[in-house]
């Protein structure tokens, strides 16, 4: 079975600074994938070229078996890349729902379709109740609710997730780890971007590590966690000795 | 949920044809001809307010130039009329479609700016355009085009003894303008130009193409633009570049949809009613003294007004309901 996306040797220089180098990373169909590593890690910057920000300074991404290197975001979106905002993006003059029809659009072009798609959506993310409430009005945790959702509508092959559950209580964090399993349980293929590592790393089947834009380690999560070099990467030299 | 979004939007659509309605029966009352006159500007203004609305208040993407497209619509119309004698209805026509050609042609650059900086350059394109009618020999130049009178006729769009088929025109076009974001605004267009104008960067990412959504905007706000020009020039009769493609059309244009309440349905509408004739009824009344009082009162109730309502006029309508909104969703 082929990797549902794949990166290829990806760089990216923002003049003299290189935020990723030499990135080669593959996520398989159905996998819960977290991209993790210490601030300025080049997690964002591998993120967005992904999502099709920007394009890399060289190498090339792969996208369900074709190349997607400088391909538009919106084109991507069509192909079945959908991502959330670290910094939440809604439409705050629209109502939830409204929001979500966005969304919904891209693969329901009769409007009463794609009013009952983002209906469906919202009642799988638990937004229901807040359908007809301005965006702006929603609290923070129902925010990172409503990227998701609105993401979901466009019907992704690849969820990508920014660090969704970041900054969250507790028990809102739970109750996003629910939703990140029951979306991948949907049959959605899951690559998240997290700094929380308690709360990541039960829920991913994988973990990618970065440090100073390359791939550090790459493995399941227990064995991750456990690496010396990931530790001396978070922590310091110190402690990894003591690793 | 369905229901109640199906049922406001019937709700629109029969105050909207009710309201037609009273104003199609409003010269049987009128009988002024000043009065009269009031009301066709009213009309024609919230016409061209609701059409800039859709670029504009609709996508976000403030213009300050639409004297343009205004003044196209006029001169498409005159110069085809009396240089090759073609019929006003298909000038108008020919005129919304050459409006809609330049701006998305204009777009094609200037849509990579944001912000303040695309407004200024709506702003200077029209000042251009203004330059090159005034010093267009073959248009008349700064002397204009005066309409040949060729007596009262549908066919020639031209009336000497009455206002009415002026009025009648200017309703329609009215209703129009209110119909066409009535239907878009519920439309795949409505949903990608809302979500241009609060976040580019998140619609991108849900498939909307922002530069193609601004295009289509700017197209179909052009050309009703310049339908309401063409008209114009018809009720004038006589057309020189300051009076169809001055800098007060531009803002002639944003201020009613401003005042009612920028991007939606009602605010052009609403916003036209209260400001077109205040502006005619401060020139009539206190214009006289030559000292500008007129405008200054005229600027204080613009100032008044928005201060005091923020939202837009809209505000006094909705008010009630947002609330019920936020009280429904903490229950």
């Amino acid at each position: 079975m082929t990797a549902l996306l794949e990166t290829r040797g990806v760089w990216q220089r923002f003049g003299g600074l290189v935020a990723n180098s030499d990135v080669s990373i593959s996520v398989g169909r159905g996998e819960i994938v977290g991209l993790i590593g210490p601030n300025g890690a080049g997690k964002s910057t591998l993120f967005n070229l992904i999502a099709g920000v920007l394009p890399p300074t060289q190498g090339s991404i792969l996208f369900d078996g074709d190349d997607v290197t400088h391909m538009p975001a919106a084109e991507r979106c069509q192909r079945g890349i959908g991502r959330t905002f670290q910094v939440v993006k809604s439409f705050e003059t629209m109502t939830v729902i409204d929001n979500v029809i966005v969304g919904a659009l891209v693969r329901n072009t009769v409007m009463r379709e794609a009013r009952r798609k983002a209906h469906e959506v919202l009642e799988f993310t638990g937004l229901a109740a807040r359908a007809d409430v301005l965006a702006s009005d929603l609290v923070p945790a129902e925010k990172r609710r409503l990227e998701v959702a609105r993401a979901l509508a466009t019907e992704p092959k690849l969820l990508l997730l920014d660090e969704v559950l970041t900054g969250l209580t507790p028990t809102e964090a739970q109750t996003g780890v629910a939703l990140v399993r029951k979306v991948r349980d949907a049959g959605v293929t899951v690559l998240m971007v997290e700094h929380v590592m308690e709360i990541v790393m039960p829920l991913v089947d994988r973990a990618i590590v970065l440090d100073l834009g390359k791939v550090l380690v790459e493995g399941k999560p227990n064995d991750v966690v456990r690496d010396p070099k990931v530790i001396k990467a978070y922590l310091g030299d110190r402690h990894a000795v003591g690793a | 949920m369905d229901k109640t979004f199906a049922a406001r939007r019937r709700r629109d659509l029969i105050i909207a044809a009710v309201l037609a309605a009273l104003a199609a029966l409003a010269p049987l009352f009128v009988k002024d001809v000043y009065v009269q006159n009031i009301l066709i500007l009213t009309l024609m203004y919230a016409a061209l307010s609701q059409s800039w609305n859709i670029l504009s208040g609709y996508c976000g993407q403030i213009s300050l130039g639409h004297a343009l497209y205004f003044g196209i619509g006029a001169y498409t119309t005159e110069l085809l009329f009396t240089k090759f004698g073609v019929l006003p209805w298909f000038g108008m026509l020919g005129g919304g479609v050459i409006a809609a050609l330049i701006a998305m042609g204009l777009g094609y650059p200037f849509f990579r700016l944001r912000g303040h900086y695309f407004v200024i350059a709506t702003i200077v394109i029209a000042e251009i355009g203004l330059l090159l009618f005034q010093n267009w020999e073959w248009a008349g130049a700064a002397m204009g085009i005066t309409v040949p009178i060729r007596g009262d006729s549908w066919l020639k769009f031209q009336f000497m003894r009455t206002k009415l088929p002026y009025f009648y025109f200017a309703l329609a076009l009215c209703c129009l303008a209110w119909f066409v974001t009535w239907w878009l605004e519920d439309s795949k267009w409505g949903f990608w130009w809302r979500a241009v104008k609060d976040n580019p960067e998140a619609a991108e990412s849900l498939g909307v193409v922002v530069f193609n959504s601004k295009m289509g905007a700017a197209a179909v706000s052009a050309f009703l633009v310049a339908i309401g020009g063409a008209f114009y020039a018809q009720f004038l009769a006589y057309i020189d570049p300051e009076s169809v493609m001055g800098f007060q059309f531009s803002l002639l244009m944003a201020l009613p949809a401003v005042l009612g309440g920028i991007g939606t349905l009602w605010g052009p509408v609403l916003g036209a009613a209260i400001l077109i004739p205040m502006t005619e009824l401060t020139r009539s009344y206190i214009g006289g003294s030559g000292r500008g009082v007129d405008l200054i009162v005229y600027g204080a109730l613009i100032v008044a007004i928005s201060l005091a309502l923020p939202q837009g006029l809209v505000s006094l309508f909705s008010r009630t309901k947002a609330k019920n909104q936020i009280k429904g969703a903490t229950r």
